[in-house]
């Protein structure tokens, strides 16, 4: 009897160190899941704060959409140029439109098919969305319009922030004549307004063909995506 | 001593439970692999939806090989009224004939928008089922495929098995309410199916309803299409606009 309680007694003082290292274990193992959490907690916000992007676009709500920036944020649509900052920013705005809705215009950039990659830290992400466009200004009819943006965010003091937004504008068509016989150009940069940068990568929109650079590798494959240019005869890219 | 022993028995056997419920490792460590399991499914759903994304994003831009490059070894690809094709390298020969080299052309338009996606993974968690809408906007107009799609997860990495995309609408720049292809021309495509089409229906102005992998959400009951429902009309010569046809009651 006694034999057996020495024994048992053994294995209780063998057990704990083991359950010290289970315990170590167990909490690394919580501290992993807790962060892929955020991770897809980051993803869903990243999503929500290009979708309100989009909301104010929508009705030219510039102080809205500049205020979603980072302090040292960047604009960059077409071929406009780019600007820095959430002030300056908001100036180039109103080279799209004046500041809010006005009657007969429509100005709606939909902010659809996202590809969001958050970076493994959880500080900055990358996302593509496609950018479909519904516009009309009061007597000039309405137009289509398609684009891709890639854009870059950033995570400050817990809160997700625009850090550099890219509008690849593909091409802008008269509603009623359609892509074979409309095709209206990109606005270039402003005089009045002028840009802090020019264009990061001059392109042509529709009829021109141009593959805006894609974030990601390909899913895949893993594989990054170095896709070379088409071809442009005005341009002169081969 | 027979008493104390069985006093520290005691002791160990009430003290069990509460040890299990608070730090117990093996049952934390169960706890902790349902929740992985969790994490994995939530992770899971944004592979898939990423997945069919940059499927429409590769269409856009005529990446043929590189959206070739989504599909299993031995998957399927079947696309409005054209058949079955079997297999990764057939479902570029697809493309390729479809649409011709790889790389966008000056003055082409193919944007393929995938949108509204239902995702559901499979509990075994290496296969998955996906709804998704494109929305095409192309030179020749507008078009809209439906996607019922199969997944599957091979070395941690989710690929295209099954691709399904029966066509809803397709017309002219002139709009729907003038102009629609109504049936799927499987004529009008030279490279010939491994497989006939697993259906055969008519696009708008008739309707064919693509079968939900899902049951309704709410009510958990699978909707079931009737008879009627695998083309609505007799006969593709009937039908336009003016003239829909002889309705099936």
């Amino acid at each position: 009897m006694m034999r057996k309680l020495a024994i048992l007694a053994a294995a209780l003082a063998l057990a704990t160190p083991a359950a010290a290292q289970d315990a170590a274990a167990v909490k690394a193992r919580v501290e992993a899941l807790r962060a892929r959490v955020e991770l897809l907690k980051d993803h869903d916000k990243i999503e929500n704060l290009q979708a309100a992007y989009g909301f104010y676009f929508d009705k030219s709500l510039w102080s809205e959409v500049a205020d979603l920036f980072a302090d040292d944020g960047s604009f960059e649509y077409g071929q406009m140029g780019v600007y820095v900052g959430k002030a300056h920013i908001k100036r180039g705005l109103t080279l799209i439109s004046k500041e809010g809705p006005e009657f007969g215009k429509l100005n709606n950039h939909m902010q659809l098919q996202s590809i969001i990659d958050v970076a493994p830290d959880g500080k900055t992400a990358k996302a593509r969305f496609r950018g479909m466009m519904q516009l009309s200004r009061a007597n000039e009819g309405g137009q289509w319009g398609d684009g891709v943006y890639e854009n870059d965010y950033v995570k400050q003091n817990g809160v997700w922030k625009i850090a550099r937004l890219h509008f690849y504008v593909d091409g802008v068509t008269d509603y009623d004549l359609g892509w074979t016989k409309s095709a209206i150009p990109l606005a270039g940069q402003s005089a009045a307004i002028p840009p802090d940068k020019p264009p990061t990568e001059v392109y042509r929109g529709y009829p021109g063909a141009y593959i805006p650079p894609y974030h990601y590798p390909h899913p895949v494959t893993g594989q990054p995506l170095n896709i070379p240019q088409p071809a442009d005869s005005v341009l002169g890219r081969k | 001593m027979k008493r104390l022993l069985t006093l520290s028995a005691l002791c160990l056997v009430l003290a069990a439970p509460a040890a299990r419920a608070a730090d117990d490792p093996k049952d934390l460590t169960a706890q902790l692999d349902a929740l992985d399991k969790r994490i994995t499914r939530l992770e899971d759903s944004n592979a898939v939806e990423k997945l069919q994304k940059s499927y429409g994003y590769f269409v856009d831009k005529a990446q043929w090989t590189e959206l070739s490059k989504l599909f299993a070894k031995d998957a399927t690809l079947e696309i409005g009224g054209r058949g079955v094709f079997l297999g990764q390298d057939h479902v570029l020969d697809y493309m390729h004939g479809a649409f011709g080299t790889d790389g966008i052309k000056e003055g082409q338009i193919i944007n393929h928008m995938q949108f509204q996606p239902i995702v559901d993974i499979d509990p075994d968690g290496v296969h998955a089922k996906q709804r998704m809408r494109a929305f095409v906007m192309s030179n020749g107009g507008w078009g809209l495929p439906m996607y019922e799609n199969e997944y599957v997860k091979e070395n941690g990495v989710w690929k295209i098995k099954l691709l399904h995309g029966p066509f809803t609408m397709y017309t002219s720049w002139d709009g729907w309410a003038k102009s629609a292809t109504p049936n799927t021309r499987p004529e009008s495509f030279g490279e010939p199916p491994d497989l006939p089409p697993t259906v055969v229906y008519l696009t708008y102005p008739s309707y064919y309803i693509v079968p939900f992998h899902y049951p309704n959400p709410v009510t958990g009951k699978p909707w079931r299409p009737g008879t009627q429902q695998a083309g609505a009309y007799a006969s593709p010569s009937q039908v336009s606009l003016e003239n829909p046809g002889p309705r099936k009651p």
